[in-house]
């Protein structure tokens, strides 16, 4: 480029960035949090803390979508986007409409204040730039692949962002049957099982420990399992939401979802020989559970499992309005159990016999024992 | 299933001529109506009524009616079901990752409703390479079962299933979990024991018709060629990481001396070289009398992931132990890459599911089927005192077949090394001394100036037509020369010392 060239563009940009240039930080910061705080406006999807919404709404804040983008995200505020897309590694699929609220201004400067804020570092917007892509830009939503045509990413967030061809799982959206797989689930065993129910309510339960791990309903099913499946069998299962029942051990203590993902260890937090607090005591009993198989009732998993001289069969259901997860359990021979169960502050939980302690604890007679219920519901403020 | 770097290479070496004799047809089967758009085929067998079943990796099986062409849903929910049995027209035994399973219908109504763990007696570190292949029964009820080792492409999970072993972690391909590279014996009185060690991707047990276990192996480290071994109880077959798990055996596997393996190890029964003629083996079938394929009952098929081929196994029992030669058979297009798993269907013909997950292969269902009429094709290849005798399906043209530059014979051996693979070492052409030629020109009978026990000889026969005229279908054949007829020398153990110790240190 000639330097005359040069030195003009060099003028341009400042010339066309004055106005929000001229701002201090402080205040472009406050008018666009202002701006994408207030009603119809961003946040009303994306969270005051940019974190989005599991499952359904990406984030914001530390977005690799904002890195180095910056036309990008205006296009995207200006178009709306729909369709199959990846952020940071993890998968959503939904839309967001075009953002029709705000003028070429007002938009700037929530652009701005989303590119500053939450540890995001991106330049600030101008109002000029934001009037020409208004003008430019084709009308209609962008689907992920024509946004990123026109707006690639920087090689290296190729890995983790972009699109992805949805597969039977991203489709699934109101659950009728219950669905079974067997995959590799994060904080459980390799011996995992993934069961969608009616009414949404999702579980994992560990075959290599004969428990139940957690339950979950926000967010959708597990997601990237069918790349696990078909592909080498690397990816861990995925999915968003944050359960709202997770049975305490003392061998796993606030690991994330994340950190259980990982596959590349050298050696484990600990294997299943050392699993402790098994959640059913039977007086004398040391054993170990032993897995024994599933069979389904009405479509529903019973597992079944032995420990020591005695049989266990756990039937995992929706209730019948539903609003939470019914385990119904039976031993034979009958004898007094303790089960230990893990209360949350996300969700309640009772039995149909026996005694629940505030500390999980419930006290089941031998006679109760050839059948009993344990509810779990989700609390309605937290879900 | 292997590493995709030296599975590219191998391409590039890869230069014999083999197609499928035109007595063989192959026909496309129409894939399952799976909600999962993979098709990839991991299990494949027949129901006593026969029909069709096939796994996939969603966990789902599919049955088909033949005749009717129409598929049925009968099983899902199963992780990673590589490899299947028929007990009954509604009762299963599955392969999958973390189980030898019985899938059953107990109902009535078509649909499988109860999974039945026979046995979970074994490890998983969650690293993806630790595969459960195929299941299969003997005749007294006791079942086999074969299990990958982990890989060095990942490593291990946050919660592994059974006794973490740090002896078996170290090393390109692992044995951290129980049994990793062993093959798995279920008792009918339920216990479940490693039957063998030393195997790295043991994708494929089979029986010969005699009740002899088969299973392939996969090139890698301490693999250097793909393999085919007769599986006897106790025995160790060469790939370090599961000796982590062999009662008496001190230490870290792969820190022993290359030549204490090397001296524990047993011999396979077959190699196949790498490049030429299986990259990645997979099931092992035997032609039984019940299949309709041709003049070959009783010698064994095994599938090739890596090209669209199908290889024929012929072997004969020399100072006590089975050795033999391998031979491409169906091979190239329209055969499909990634032939997996392979049964005889109902008509004698033989079905072929190809998978990859990820790896070299393909996916889809054919059948491959024969028209009656002899091919000519190479029937046998065995060891005489000077050399070999190869037999043919067809009277061979006598001049062609006495020209001793048609029988370009190779021998060479792969070495025994901790290290990815094994070049070729010592490869020497081998002059033929004399040809003799049956009356009724079916037997050929080559005497070489030199026969070398443990060494690999392997023929391109060339320009030979058959009495008829017909071109010799496939003209490579590799035999496996473990022992002689009389006088074996010891094994010569073929390790290269320290030689892997700089490759494995750059990692
Ligand atoms: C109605 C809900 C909604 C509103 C309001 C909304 N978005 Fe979005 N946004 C979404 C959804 C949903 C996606 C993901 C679309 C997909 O899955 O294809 C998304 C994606 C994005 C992305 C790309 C992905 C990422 O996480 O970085 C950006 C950037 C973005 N939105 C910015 C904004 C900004 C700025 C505003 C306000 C001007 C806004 N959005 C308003 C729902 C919304």
């Amino acid at each position: 480029m000639p330097l005359i060239l040069c030195l003009f563009s060099v003028f341009l940009f400042f010339g066309f960035s004055s106005f929000l240039l001229g701002e201090s930080k402080e205040n472009i910061h406050l008018k666009g949090k202002a701006l994408y705080n207030g009603a119809g406006s961003c946040v009303a999807c994306h969270m005051p803390d940019g974190q989005g919404q599991p499952g359904s709404v990406p984030p914001l804040a530390n977005s690799d979508w904002i890195k180095g983008g910056t036309d990008r995200s205006i296009a995207i505020a200006l178009r709306g986007l729909a369709g199959p897309i990846r952020v940071n590694g993890k998968h959503y699929y939904s839309a967001m409409p075009p953002q029709l609220l705000f003028d070429n201004q007002k938009l700037a400067y929530i652009l701005s204040y989303v590119n500053q804020a939450w540890g995001n570092q991106e330049r600030v917007v101008t109002e000029r730039e934001v009037a020409e892509a208004r003008e430019r830009l084709p009308q209609a939503v962008y689907t992920p692949q024509s946004l990123l045509k026109k707006f690639p990413f920087d090689k290296k967030l190729n890995r983790k962002n972009g699109t992805f061809t949805p597969t039977y799982d991203d489709l699934i959206t109101e659950i009728i049957q219950p669905i079974i797989y067997r995959t590799f689930m994060p904080g459980a065993s390799p011996a995992a099982f993934a069961v969608a129910l009616p009414g949404n309510h999702y579980f994992c339960w560990d075959a290599g420990e004969c428990r139940l791990r957690y339950i979950w309903t926000k967010g959708g099913f597990i997601r990237n399992n069918q790349v696990h499946w078909a592909s080498n069998g690397k990816p861990v299962a995925q999915f968003n939401g944050t359960p709202y029942y997770r049975a305490r051990t003392t061998k796993l203590l606030g690991q994330t979802f994340d950190q259980l993902s990982k596959t590349n260890n050298k050696q484990p937090i600990y294997d299943t020989s050392q699993a402790d607090n098994f959640p059913i005591t039977i007086k004398g009993i040391e054993d170990k559970p032993s897995y024994l198989g599933y069979r389904l009732i009405n479509q529903y998993p019973q597992f079944r499992y032995s420990l020591g001289k005695y049989l266990i069969t756990e039937l995992i259901r929706t209730n019948k309005d539903l609003s939470g997860v019914q385990r119904t359990f039976s031993l034979s021979p009958p004898a007094p159990i303790k089960f230990t169960l893990t209360p949350t502050e996300e969700s309640s939980i009772s039995c149909d016999q026996g005694k629940m302690n505030p500390d999980g604890t419930l006290l089941i007679k031998a006679e109760d024992s050839a059948r009993f219920s344990i509810f779990i519901n989700p609390k309605k403020e937290s879900n | 299933m292997r590493h995709i770097i030296p599975l590219l290479i191998s391409f590039l070496g890869t230069t014999v001529h083999a197609s499928t004799s035109p007595s063989y047809s192959i026909t496309d089967i129409p894939a399952p109506p799976t909600k999962f758009k993979n098709i990839q085929v991991d299990g494949l067998t027949f129901l006593p009524n026969g029909k069709l079943v096939v796994c996939l990796p969603s966990g789902e099986i599919f049955f088909r009616d033949l005749q009717s062409e129409t598929w049925e849903l009968f099983a899902q929910g199963l992780h990673n079901p590589l490899g299947v049995l028929a007990l009954s027209n509604s009762e299963l035994i599955v392969t999958q990752r973390p189980e030898l399973t019985r899938v059953r219908d107990l109902d009535g109504d078509g649909k499988a409703d109860d999974f039945e763990v026979l046995t979970d007696q074994f490890g998983m570190s969650g690293n993806y390479h630790e595969f459960n292949f195929t299941p299969v029964l003997d005749q007294k009820g006791n079942y086999f079962f074969a299990l990958g080792t982990g890989s060095s492409g990942d490593g291990v999970r946050t919660i592994t299933r059974g006794v973490f072993n740090e002896r078996g972690r170290p090393g390109r391909m692992h044995s951290s979990a129980p049994y990793r590279g062993c093959i798995m014996k279920f008792t009918s009185d339920g216990k479940t024991i490693p039957y063998s060690y030393g195997h790295r991707t043991p994708n494929g047990l089979g029986f010969d018709l005699k009740g002899n276990l088969f299973v392939t192996d996969n090139q890698g480290d301490w693999v250097g060629s793909s393999k085919l071994f007769h599986v006897q109880k106790g025995r160790f077959y060469g790939h370090a990481a599961s000796l982590a798990w062999k009662e008496g055996f001190v230490g870290t596997p792969v820190d022993a001396p290359t030549e204490k393996l090397a001296k524990m190890r047993s011999r396979a029964c077959v190699v196949f070289p790498h490049g030429t003629m299986a990259n990645s083996p997979t099931e092992v079938l035997a032609i039984s009398e019940k299949a309709n394929f041709g003049p070959f009952a009783g010698q064994l098929l095994v599938g090739e992931m890596n090209q669209p081929r199908i290889v024929r196994v012929m072997l004969e029992e020399v100072d006590g132990e089975l050795q033999g030669a391998c031979v491409p058979f169906i091979d190239g297009s329209p055969l499909g890459r990634g032939c997996n798993r392979m049964a005889w269907a109902p008509d004698g013909s033989l079905f072929v599911g190809q998978t990859k997950h990820t790896w070299a292969g393909g996916q889809g269902i054919q059948q491959v089927s024969w028209n009656g009429k002899t091919p000519f094709e190479i029937q046998n290849m065995e060891l005489t005192s000077k050399g070999f005798k190869i037999t043919f399906t067809q009277p061979v043209d006598q001049a062609l077949a006495k020209k001793k530059e048609n029988w370009p014979f190779n021998r060479y051996f792969f070495e025994y090394r901790r290290a990815y693979g094994s070049p070729r070492s010592d490869e020497t052409p081998v002059e033929v001394e004399k040809i003799t030629v049956s009356p009724d020109a079916t037997e050929v009978d080559i005497e070489l100036t030199e026969l070398l026990a443990w060494h690999i000889h392997e023929v391109k026969i060339e320009n030979l037509i058959s009495k008829s005229g017909e071109e010799l279908s496939n003209n490579y054949i590799v035999y496996t020369l473990n022992r002689l007829l009389a006088n074996t020398p010891p094994d010569p153990l073929q390790v290269k010392l320290a030689q892997f110790n700089t490759s494995e240190k750059k990692k």
